[in-house]
């Protein structure tokens, strides 16, 4: 191969850009330098498979500046730590999409995605680039939201020609070496690539974009729908040992009769009692504290809680009142204003008999009791991302109180990123 | 005492010669369950198996109805052990804890707890499988019941001979029909693995070929190598990062997960050092390591073990010509950011030479960009009196290549300039 003849790849050029990406962008050099450059005319620009193969037209490299370059292999790049290809293979099987059109579509929301904040900082956006404005949308979101959100059509025309490879949307490319071809990284290096990205950018977040920090620290924690989370925490509150079921001498067990003169005794259930805290001070939505309600009563009937079982007080300033819950649907919510919800908690727990349970739904801007109460405790959490940055910056020494260390927390409204 | 009579036995009993319906269905069933197997590779099972073999209890995770039977009667064949299936949920906490006996004097004798009949026959065998299923679909009790035999080989007053191997099987807790949850300590002392299914091996395996993994054996010659490789990887990770040691889940996602730990840790050595002894690819001690002391750590031990692959700087150092670098690009910039490393310690002008030489071998066997870096903070390494290595005029391509590096980061400041 001669260098700078016509129709063979400039190495160095693609190399210099390379550098200049990994000097930029130093927490993506470890993933920059593990991709394998393979030279390849059936692809238009530059593309990858999922096995972190690079494949490179020569014609494009020729004709793109060298600071061009190095924006695009920042976005193929994108395309493989982000996983597009695995969460468009799942995103094709939850809503059942086929074809190339609906592959090119998720191309276009994973560049969408990668695209809002990769440039910049040293990094020259490539000609071409998709960013959300350019299709009418809102920048910040994930592929999975912006897929749902526009069509192919004339304003999508243009980008008809882009192709970022089955790394980026899942569909096999003719040109594609396969897994078993030479120089493809094994799930399990990829792993490890992505989990060095992933820590560089932890350790130092300063230097990271907003974007790439989300992904870091989701990388190998996606959070869970909270709807499970949920579940499970109510679940295993009010079924645990201790709380609703126990061993009884009341009515012997089944198996007395083949121990003559032994009293075994029997397991007996007893519906657990919930009691749920609501927190309907000012900063909780409507739409947000119904759904978790309803979920609380749902999970709570689940686990064998009869509806009498179930009350619901709505906390602000000062514990209003305690009605039992006679329906999930049309729970009446009184509130506003400040919350304490100390004084939600010693309501709670002065109902006779004493609850199983304490579900408590809030946002957490709240004094919390000091002492551990003496039943099982589940936080919904709802997060509240304005609060957090501005004590972040504007006001680094307040910290509000957390939910205690003795209750389970659950994030709720954290959609999952790969949903 | 009535005794059972298997259906299978009717099949002896002499039928008239004119075939009944129960036989000709019996013959579409045979024709069902014919089906060959073929080999192929199996990480799921391959992990499964070592795990048993180092005889730590093993939790599979899974989906109902995805296979964890068939894979654990394919291990039990592998190994040559019997299999007993205890589905947990059909049992009470005393099957487990043991039955009292009342006899003729109580107060003088005591009451014996007698366990089970499988567990008799399975402690009178000596060795055996035990599958102890549907875990979490049991009620609470019962778990803490089964929880005891898993950790502590007991069922009443019988204890289980170390030929008994165990394994647990529970749903995953979104699938989970009751309140089933590991606390903290107790999933610490599981191996967890995640069982799924693949979509091609059970379409074939439909269509009448099912996989036969090829599982593996453990090589005597290796075996002190392989503790000795086990406690270089993790005394190594654990003494550059003592916060590994110990660290409890801190959110919801992860409870009922493996977590680190000192006990974790020591399970995790032992496993490395099976699966280096049996051979085992980097996926089979992945799972395996992930699923004792969970990913994050996991990860980074395996990152770690990658960096032991890699050749020694001081190997490298003493025979640059001969050097035989690493063909993936982030592996290769590693170990020459290690030569260079290695030659801030202990400054020579033999071993900065030497490190030029293997830095333009670097260039001339692989890309250049990644040669940048270690070749700045090398040349920064020099001493007044030291003369330049002819070697580095190799390394001119490397030096015209981040030029133009420096010229696009000067035209990318000047577009962003112009484009505010």
């Amino acid at each position: 191969m001669i260098p700078g003849a016509p129709g063979t790849l400039d190495l160095d050029k693609l190399f210099a850009a390379r550098l200049h990406a990994a000097r930029v962008r130093p927490y993506l050099a470890t993933a920059l330098f593990a991709l394998h450059v393979v030279e390849s005319r059936r692809v238009p620009t530059m593309a990858v498979d999922r096995n972190w193969r690079c494949y490179v037209s020569p014609g494009f490299v020729d004709r793109t500046p060298v600071e061009d370059l190095a924006g695009v292999w920042v976005h193929e790049l994108s395309h493989l730590l982000r996983d597009h290809h695995g969460r468009s293979d799942r995103v094709a099987r939850e809503r059942g999409l086929v074809g190339p059109g609906e592959r090119l579509r998720m191309n276009i929301a994973a560049d969408c995605e990668i695209n809002d904040d990769a440039f910049g900082d040293g990094l020259v956006r490539p000609e071409g680039a998709v960013n959300p404005g350019s299709l009418g949308l809102p920048e910040g979101e994930l592929m999975e939201d912006y897929l749902r959100q526009f069509r192919l059509g004339p304003h999508t025309q243009s980008l008809a020609w882009l192709d970022c490879g089955s790394g980026a949307d899942g569909l096999e490319r003719e040109w594609d070496l396969g897994p078993d071809g030479a120089h493809g990284l094994s799930a399990q290096e990829r792993d490890a690539v992505r989990f060095r990205v992933a820590q560089g950018i932890t350790a130092r977040p300063g230097n990271a974009p907003k974007g790439w920090q989300r992904w870091a620290e989701e990388a190998f924690h996606p959070p869970q729908p909270w709807r499970e989370l949920l579940r499970a925490a109510v679940r295993s509150a009010a079924s645990g040992p201790g709380a609703g079921e126990d061993y009884t001498y009341g009515r012997p067990s089944r198996r007395s009769a083949g121990v003559p003169g032994v009293v075994l005794p029997s397991l007996r259930r007893r519906p657990p009692r919930v009691a749920v805290v609501i927190d309907t001070s000012g900063s909780v939505s409507d739409a947000e504290l119904g759904s978790a309600l309803l979920e609380v009563a749902a999970i709570s009937r689940a686990v064998g809680g009869r509806r009498d079982l179930i009350t619901v007080l709505s906390c602000d300033a000062a514990a209003r009142f305690v009605h039992p819950l006679c329906r999930a649907e049309g729970i009446p919510l009184v509130g506003g204003g400040g919350t304490d919800l100390r004084t939600g908690f010693a309501k709670a727990l002065r109902a006779r008999p004493r609850p199983d349970v304490i579900v408590v739904l809030t946002d957490g801007q709240t004094p919390w009791p000091g002492t551990r109460p003496p039943c099982r405790t589940v936080v919904g959490l709802f997060p509240r991302q304005q609060a957090s940055r501005s004590w972040d910056e504007d006001d680094p020494d307040y910290v509000p109180d957390s939910p205690p260390e003795w209750a389970r927390v659950v994030v709720i409204g954290s959609a999952p990123a790969a949903r | 005492m009535p005794t059972y009579t298997p259906f299978a036995a009717t099949g002896t009993l002499s039928e008239p010669a004119h075939a009944s319906q129960l036989d000709v269905a019996g013959e579409l069933l045979a024709l069902l369950r014919d089906a060959t197997t073929e080999p192929r590779p199996d990480t799921q099972l391959e992990a499964l198996t070592l795990a048993v073999a180092a005889d730590l209890p093993v939790l599979l995770w899974g989906e109902p109805g995805i296979g964890k039977t068939a894979a654990l009667t394919q291990l039990a064949a592998a190994l040559d052990l019997p299999l007993t299936t205890v589905i947990a949920s059909v049992h009470e906490p005393s099957d487990f804890s043991g039955l009292p006996i009342v006899g003729d004097d109580p107060a003088e004798q005591g009451v014996p707890m007698a366990p089970p009949d499988w567990a008799v026959r399975l402690v009178r065998s000596g060795r055996g499988l035990l599958f102890l299923d549907e875990l979490s679909t049991a009620a609470p009790a019962v778990q803490a019941a089964l929880l005891r035999l898993v950790l502590e080989r007991r069922i009443g007053a019988l204890q289980l001979p170390p030929g008994i191997r165990i394994v647990a099987a529970a749903n995953p807790r979104s699938s989970a029909a009751d309140g089933w949850e590991l606390s903290p300590p107790l999933a610490n002392r599981f191996v967890h693995l995640q069982w799924t299914h693949d979509h091609e091996v059970v379409v074939r395996g439909l269509g009448g070929t099912w996989p036969r993994a090829t599982l593996p054996r453990l090589d005597p010659e290796g075996l002190s190598e392989a503790v000795d490789f086990a406690r270089r990887a993790v005394c190594g990770l654990l003494s550059a990062r003592p916060g590994l040691v110990h660290r409890l889940p801190s959110n919801e996602t992860r409870r009922g997960g493996p977590w680190p730990s000192p006990r974790s840790w020591e399970m995790t050595l032992c496993l490395i050092a099976f699966a280096s002894a049996a051979g085992s690819s980097r996926e089979v001690l992945s799972l395996l390591v992930r699923g004792t002391v969970g990913d994050g750590p996991g990860l980074e031990l395996l990152a770690s073990l990658d960096r032991m692959d890699l050749p020694d700087p001081e190997v490298l150092l003493a025979d640059p010509a001969g050097a035989a670098l690493p063909e993936r690009g982030d592996l290769r910039q590693a170990v020459l950011d290690g030569v260079v490393d290695a030659v801030r310690k202990r400054p020579e002008k033999s071993r900065w030479d030497a490190a030029w030489a293997l830095l333009a071998r670097a260039v001339e066997t692989g890309a250049p960009d990644l040669v940048v870096v270690p070749a700045t903070t090398l040349a920064a390494l020099r001493n007044e009196d030291w003369d330049v290595p002819e070697s580095i005029e190799r390394l001119a391509g490397a030096v015209s290549l981040s030029r133009r590096a420096d010229h696009a980061a000067a035209r990318a400041a000047v577009a962003a300039k112009a484009g505010r």
